[in-house]
């Protein structure tokens, strides 16, 4: 018995010896020398493993039903998907950093504007390799805002557009049959129809989102917060949470509690628990009807003083195993093929990154015919605002709002 | 005649609570799973639609999923009977110094909240080429059910009567002899519970498995997860049967080696 | 029978896989924490985190209604437990019964969690039928079950889930216990709550306790229920404690490993304590079983 027992604990430690013995010496060898023809031929063959979010089946879809088979077969590339949480494959890569782990499991991570600014200051990422990727030059260019600043995070190259989305709301026609065009008349509605109108707590991205557009509401003028300005949020902070606290009352719950995520939201909502729901991706609600999840009388709408657009990246982490495959698929993510494919509502149904006066007749034609009516137009559109909005908006409602 | 009027009454009684905390939930799950466009006030869906299931059994990873949940949960099992035995036999029989300290340090695992454990271990793990593979995972998990493991067998020993060994011992048999001969098919009860006990808690093992799998290692909790931050309660709901279904499963697997184990002590 | 050296060392070493196992993993895992909780920020004393951590009032807050949620579900548990074990107690000698008393443990937590929000929230199914019952007219009048401020879903799911574990640990002791002890008392003219006092409390007391203990400290350490169905202020720890390590940049993450430091310390107290007197009291009871 007691043998039996050490024999096994003798086996399982030279087991964690063995596989002790087989780490990895790969170095991060500097691509920025080598031309797109050698780091293509190097990927050739390659694993690639994407780290994202795998909570909607439209987005997983396209990527295994549409990229991988796409990526194998041109270029020689199989790509994996991971689901994990942008925080939790963060937390991870922040460990290995420290652990000195130089061969790590992801190529491709999905992120952007708070998680980015935490990957880039702790040195989680590869590196400059946007300026390496022809499609950048191709298919996005150089004119978009989003392409050099990531909320307020200088971007370096070190990621690259993916997709761009806006705020948008969505509503209960049936219920709603009036819907209010400004926060102003939003507020008003729900103070007259008491406990239909909520938003998720802020530490959510989305019920962030939503604060920050009231923030928009309050600045005068859309250039005041164009920058972190911190004098603006001293002058203008209490008006903020005034108009947050005037109509809590009469939130769902009397505002005593919030919904913790956008998906809490959104099951209140597909239950008819609230009359709006929310959310970054202005076609969001597409999918969502013809999957019987939202009521066919669902609308989407547009609030002044407008949308906030919000871009998100794909990033390379300082440890991939294969650089050379993720910039190969990077580089077919964001290939015009690739981009308008992503528009189609049946799968993932959002905004592509597209610089539209670089592409053909005919490829401007298909993108039209892909992402039919336009929700948001173009003199409505918002920045999106610096991260350090987003922190302080999460340090303070709490305090401000809900005690 | 009242007694036995008063036994059925107790038993309906008992099934009846039995129906409503685990019969119906899952059956109502499984309804959710299948429906379409379920919404207030209606009682039953308005259409039936088996695309949530599609979608489970569509992600390429989902038959690799379920292949490593219970490689993971069986080799969990093993591990934990391998070392709660011994630790619950020696708890329940002997009187030694410091055993209210030992005891209390084998059930530490569960006083200790695992994401800081777990935190602190991804390092050292890391180094030791335990993360990203299966015997990582297997190694993790081990932490929130040996605890229970050593509760639920030193409770089954506890139980059993010394004498039976002491007879054993008298009439000369070896000591291992008894114990496999002997105290084990006693033990069937407790070995059973505990077996399921932690299997369970196996597959339910998220954050661990998140921190030191490293993603790599995918078991069904990773692939069901950030469906909870979805508005699709069909997806969730078709997810939630099989976490519900696996145990069984498991179950009527190690009763079938547990039946087949006595029946080969009966035969000589 | 066995007087000699190796006898002596018999049960350590049988103890020995697990509590290596133990050593390393949690030792470890608590060492780093406690070295992380220790850090100091430039400019600040000794226990930094530790007392920016007691005087948070978030944390306070926190604190007191994950006490309220532990104490409630696991007192309710092993009282619905204990209930159901002693009634039942000749119907769980066959097998079979046993086996369906403890099915529900089959199902994992957040799935209990899970079934609970669709069961019970305002939307749920239960609301729905009192609708068509004509029992409210809407759905504002449905009572607030699941993300209430006083966690009655969390408490719900707790109870619904903790009961067959009660049952599990406490029926051996019940099958253990010689029935025709109590034949005895009741033919002596005891009433019912005598007979409880006097033959089955000192059995079940030592075991309830260490139900109590680990039931408490599981409800006060884990995740996934207060996350599906809590409130947003106060949180409960656990959730509370996964903000501060993901959230903001990670700087919080001293702070939220100094309050699993303290919650560790209290919980190993706790165990101790616990242990020790459930130990004494079952020896003193196996004496005056002797003697009777």
């Amino acid at each position: 018995m007691i043998n039996i027992v050490a024999l096994l604990v003798l086996i399982t430690m030279s087991l964690v010896g063995c596989s002790s013995g087989n780490e990895n010496t790969n170095t991060n060898e500097n691509l920025s020398e080598a031309s797109w023809e050698e780091i293509a031929s190097e990927a050739e063959g390659s694993e690639v493993g994407i780290y994202m979010w795998g909570g909607d089946d439209g987005i997983n879809r396209y990527i295994d039903d549409y990229v991988a088979p796409a990526l194998q077969e041109q270029y020689d590339v199989t790509l994996n998907r991971y689901p994990m949480d942008a925080q939790d494959f963060l937390s991870k890569l922040m460990t290995e950093k420290q652990a000195g782990q130089e061969e790590g499991t992801a190529d491709i991570l999905w992120i952007n504007g708070e998680n980015f600014r935490s990957a880039k200051n702790n040195d989680l990422l590869y590196g400059d390799f946007a300026s390496l990727l022809p499609n950048m030059e191709s298919s996005i260019g150089d004119e978009a805002p989003f392409i050099h600043m990531d909320m307020g995070t200088e971007i370096d190259g070190h990621q690259v557009p993916w997709g761009n989305v806006q705020f948008a709301y969505q509503y209960n026609s049936e219920i709603v049959s009036d819907p209010p065009s400004s926060i102003e008349e939003l507020v008003q509605w729900s103070i007259d129809h008491p406990g239909q109108f909520t938003y998720p707590n802020p530490t959510d991205f989305t019920g962030n989102g939503f604060i920050r557009h009231i923030m928009y509401d309050i600045a005068d003028d859309p250039a005041l917060l164009e920058t972190f300005n911190e004098e603006w949020l001293e002058e203008n902070g209490e008006d903020i949470w005034e108009r947050l606290t005037e109509f809590k009352d009469s939130l769902w719950r009397q505002g005593n509690t919030y919904p913790e995520s956008l998906a809490q939201l959104d099951q209140l909502y597909a239950s008819g628990e609230v009359a709006f729901t929310m959310g970054f991706n202005e076609h969001r609600a597409e999918s969502l009807i013809e999957d019987g999840v939202f009521s066919p009388s669902t609308e989407t709408v547009v609030i002044e003083p407008g949308s906030i657009s919000n871009t998100h990246y794909l990033s390379v982490p300082f440890n991939s195993p294969e650089p050379e495959g993720a910039m190969v698929a990077i580089n077919f993510l964001i290939s015009q093929e690739a981009q308008i494919q992503k528009i189609d509502p049946s799968m993932w149904g959002e905004g592509s990154v597209l610089d539209t006066s670089l592409l053909s007749e005919e490829e401007l034609q298909e993108l039209e015919d892909m992402s039919g009516p336009t929700i948001v137009q173009n003199k409505d559109i918002l920045p999106e605002l610096d991260a350090r909005y987003h922190d302080w908006i999460t340090e303070n409602w709490e305090q401000q709002v809900v005690q | 005649m009242n007694e036995n009027r008063k036994r059925v009454l107790l038993q309906g009684l008992f099934l009846l609570l039995f129906a409503i905390m685990f019969v119906i939930p899952i059956f109502f799950m499984f309804a959710k799973s299948i429906s379409f466009g379920w919404q207030w006030p209606n009682l039953s869906p308005s259409g039936i639609d088996i695309r949530a299931w599609e979608v489970a059994f569509r992600d390429p990873r989902i038959y690799q999923s379920l292949i490593n949940t219970v490689v993971i949960g069986g080799a969990v099992v093993i591990f934990n009977f391998l070392i709660a035995t011994p630790a619950a036999y020696s708890l329940s029989r002997y009187e030694f110094k410091g055993k209210t300290m030992i005891e209390s340090l084998l059930i530490l695992p569960i006083l200790v909240p695992v994401l800081a454990v777990a935190m602190g271990l991804h390092i050292p793990m890391i180094r030791l080429g335990l993360t990203d593979n299966l015997s990582g995972v297997i190694l993790i998990h081990l932490l929130p059910t040996l605890p229970y493991a050593i509760r639920v067998l030193k409770a089954g020993f506890d139980r059993l009567n010394n004498d039976w060994e002491e007879q054993g011992a008298v009439l000369g048999a070896r000591r291992a002899t008894v114990f496999w001969t002997v105290i084990i098919p006693l033990m069937a009860p407790s070995i059973r519970s505990a077996a399921l006990l932690v299997f369970v808690i196996s597959l339910s093992q998220y954050v661990l498995t998140a921190i030191i799998g490293g993603g790599r290692v995918s078991t069904l909790p990773m692939i069901y997860y950030p469906f909870f931050s979805s508005a699709d309660e069909a997806v969730i709901a078709s997810f939630t049967v099989m976490f519900a279904l696996l145990p069984v499963l498991f179950l009527i697997l190690f009763e079938t080696v547990c039946r087949s184990y006595l029946k080969i002590l009966k035969k000589p | 029978m066995f007087s000699n050296k190796a006898h002596k060392f018999r049960p350590y070493l049988f103890l020995l896989p697990g509590l290596i196992i133990v050593a390393c993993l949690v030792g470890y895992g608590l060492f780093s924490a406690i070295v992380e909780s220790l850090s100091t920020p430039e400019n600040e004393g000794d226990f930094y985190y530790y007392i920016e951590l007691w005087q948070n009032n978030t944390f306070l807050q926190a604190l007191g209604i994950s006490i309220w949620v532990a104490a409630v579900s696991t007192v309710i548990s092993i009282l619905v437990g204990l209930y159901l074990t002693r009634t039942m107690v000749r119907l769980f000698r066959k097998d079979h019964w046993k086996f369906l008393a403890w099915l529900p443990m089959l199902i994992p937590h957040f799935v209990a969690a899970y079934l609970v929000f669709l069961l019970f929230s305002p939307s749920g199914w239960v609301s729905s039928m009192f609708y068509q019952l004509g029992w409210i007219g809407s759905i504002g009048e449905f009572p607030v079950m699941v993300n209430d401020p006083f966690y009655l879903g969390v408490i719900f799911t707790y109870i619904w889930k903790e009961i067959p574990f009660v049952i599990l640990m406490l029926l051996p002791v019940y099958q253990e216990m010689d029935l025709r002890y109590e034949d005895v008392s009741r033919t002596l003219g005891g009433s019912k709550w005598t007979v409880f006092k006097t033959v089955e409390f000192p059995w079940v007391w030592p075991v309830s306790i260490e139900v109590f203990l680990i039931l408490f400290v599981f409800i006060l350490g884990a995740f996934e229920v207060p996350a599906l169905l809590g409130v947003t202020y106060p949180k409960m720890l656990p959730v509370l404690a996964y903000d501060w390590f993901y959230q903001a940049a990670w700087v919080n993450r001293p702070l939220a490993q100094a309050m699993m430091v303290c919650l560790s310390i209290v919980s190993l107290f706790a165990a101790i304590l616990i242990l020790t007197f459930s130990r004494r009291w079952r020896k003193k009871w196996t004496v005056r079983r002797e003697e009777i």
